[in-house]
């Protein structure tokens, strides 16, 4: 029998309208109103995948190719023009690296800010904070503002709150690619964990060895288009050959 | 099973309850932001949160210093520096709201862009920081009006337990509509100085009432249908409690009224188009 559904895309669009939506003004949505020009940028092209319980997803592509933005639609943070995500499970989202909530707040009041945005309650983060300060190896520089932060010590403290939000599905978005080797392979570690409790993970990275060791299934974006769709070490190498044959 | 809702949403009223069982969920996160916010306030300035206090105290001041003085046309009544304050201090909690929930959101764009949480809890927040500072606000009224003028707290203060809810709720209508035009339209943060003091002028705060009497009828109009006319009217009534200051039924129907409007009228558009904020920060 198959195994149980994670997360659904289906026919996911997300169009900008670069100039008049990034950051507006009056004056030139006015004068785009008028002029009925409205030149939009597709970061996200009728996108369809599908991910299951247990199972650990790669998204590969340029930058620009509209990985992170997908990684958005996924995490409900952004509405996407036309089709739809569901997600079956709690999500936690560590997306971009160097996220960090607020760099001017120190490492205690980001992991409370996190926890609490994230709907825990705060009884609940005062029992996993120790655990998550001892996890990110952090306990020296906790109290400090994480603009002070190496982006090393930053994605550590990321990941660490991420994983201890005690997620069903994670959604990780270059997050590991810093970090030393040694709290690399206690992340990778923990990874492995979720997917042993059918967790699932859907994996962003540039770095395309990992994604085909690490992730079942993977696709390939393009312009916001999917070029390819189906097992990790396939994608890869199908985006590899194009990259390399410099299309 | 979280779906993220489709285009061109209708809110019906399950994914309403949804929303607001999620945002009740979160009440302790708005409050952390909150006292955070003003703890990091006290921290960088020396005089922290009586800024809140001091910035419309100073400004009262200089309009008694103008008005009380300089021109004294109409009559004055001996009151004055109370009605003055009272009315400044009300119009203050109404002012800052207005920016606040807007400028909660541009400062946790990250927050926004990784965590799908309802966005109203921001406005909160920045409702409770201000809050805070405006019932400090009333400890000072008192601390200056009572020694003064004998100005103290009467039974007519039991009106608070009506009025500063209303005006919280009104506060938030009123953030909700300035952040779903301030976050996808910057310059709108610039006109704000101008409508704020625009709204003062229209507003029972400097000039007294019985400047009203022989007032131009579209002024008197205009004065009429501000609902922080009726609002402010309250809170004398509440807070100076004196002949002088009575109570109107009227005052406190207008304001529920107008209450019901904004805060209606906030939300329910500030709720339809949170899912496409991330796209403007």
């Amino acid at each position: 029998m198959r195994a149980k559904m994670a997360i659904k895309a289906e026919e996911v669009t997300v169009q900008f309208r670069p100039f008049v939506e990034r950051k507006p003004t009056l004056r030139k949505t006015v004068a785009n109103f008028r002029s009925r020009e409205r030149e939009t940028v597709t970061a996200v092209d009728h996108v369809s995948f599908e991910v299951r319980k247990g199972e650990a997803f790669g998204i590969v592509g340029r930058n620009g190719a509209g990985k992170s933005t997908l990684m958005r639609v996924v995490a409900g943070t952004l509405r996407p023009d036309r089709g739809r995500v569901v997600t079956y499970g709690r999500t936690s989202t560590l997306l971009q690296l160097g996220v960090g909530f607020n760099t001017e707040l120190s490492g205690i009041r980001n992991i409370y800010l996190g926890g609490l945005a994230a709907g825990l309650r705060r009884a609940r983060i005062d029992e996993i904070f120790n655990d998550i300060v001892e996890y990110a190896e952090l306990e020296e520089a906790i109290d400090r503002p994480i603009k002070t932060y190496s982006s090393g010590m930053i994605s550590r403290l990321a990941f660490s709150i991420g994983m201890h939000l005690d997620p069903e599905i994670l959604l990780l978005d270059e997050i590991l690619s810093v970090g030393d080797e040694a709290f690399r392979t206690k992340s990778e570690q923990a990874m492995q964990d979720l997917l042993d409790r059918s967790g699932t993970i859907v994996f962003v990275s540039h770095n395309l060895s990992k994604v085909a060791d690490f992730c079942d299934r993977a696709i390939w974006l393009e312009r916001g288009a999917v070029m390819d769709n189906g097992r990790a070490e396939d994608v890869v190498e199908h985006y590899r050959a194009a990259v390399a044959a410099g299309r | 099973m979280a779906v993220s809702p489709p285009t061109g949403i209708f809110y019906n009223a399950r994914r309403l309850r949804t929303y607001f069982t999620d945002l009740w969920n979160r009440r302790e996160f708005a409050w952390f932001l909150a006292m955070g916010n003003l703890k990091a306030r006290n921290a960088s300035t020396a005089l922290g949160l009586f800024w809140w206090v001091l910035n419309p105290l100073l400004l009262g001041l200089v309009y008694y210093l103008v008005f009380g003085f300089l021109f004294t046309g109409g009559d004055r009544d001996d009151d004055y520096i109370a009605y003055l304050l009272s009315g400044m201090f009300v119009f203050h909690f109404t002012s800052q709201s207005m920016t606040g929930g807007a400028n909660a959101i541009l400062q946790n764009a990250k927050l926004l862009a990784n965590l799908k949480f309802p966005r109203l809890v921001l406005l909160i927040s920045s409702l409770i920081e201000s809050g805070v500072g405006f019932l400090a606000s009333l400890l000072v009224f008192y601390a200056i009006t009572w020694p003064v003028l004998g100005v103290h707290p009467s039974r007519y203060i039991l009106l608070l337990v009506a009025v500063f809810p209303i005006h919280i709720l009104f506060n938030l209508g009123l953030s909700a509509i300035v952040a779903r035009l301030a976050v996808p339209f910057r310059d709108i943060n610039n006109f704000i100085p101008y409508v704020n003091r625009l709204w003062l002028y229209l507003s029972p705060v400097i000039w007294p009432l019985t400047l009203l009497d022989d007032a131009d009828p579209i002024f008197g109009t205009l004065v009429e249908l501000n609902p922080m006319f009726h609002l402010i009217e309250l809170y004398r009534t509440a807070l100076i409690g004196r002949p002088g200051y009575p109570f109107n039924v009227e005052d406190l129907l207008v304001s529920l009224a107008w209450t019901g409007a904004v805060f209606v009228f906030g939300v329910a558009g500030f709720i339809r188009y949170e899912t496409r904020m991330v796209r403007y920060l």
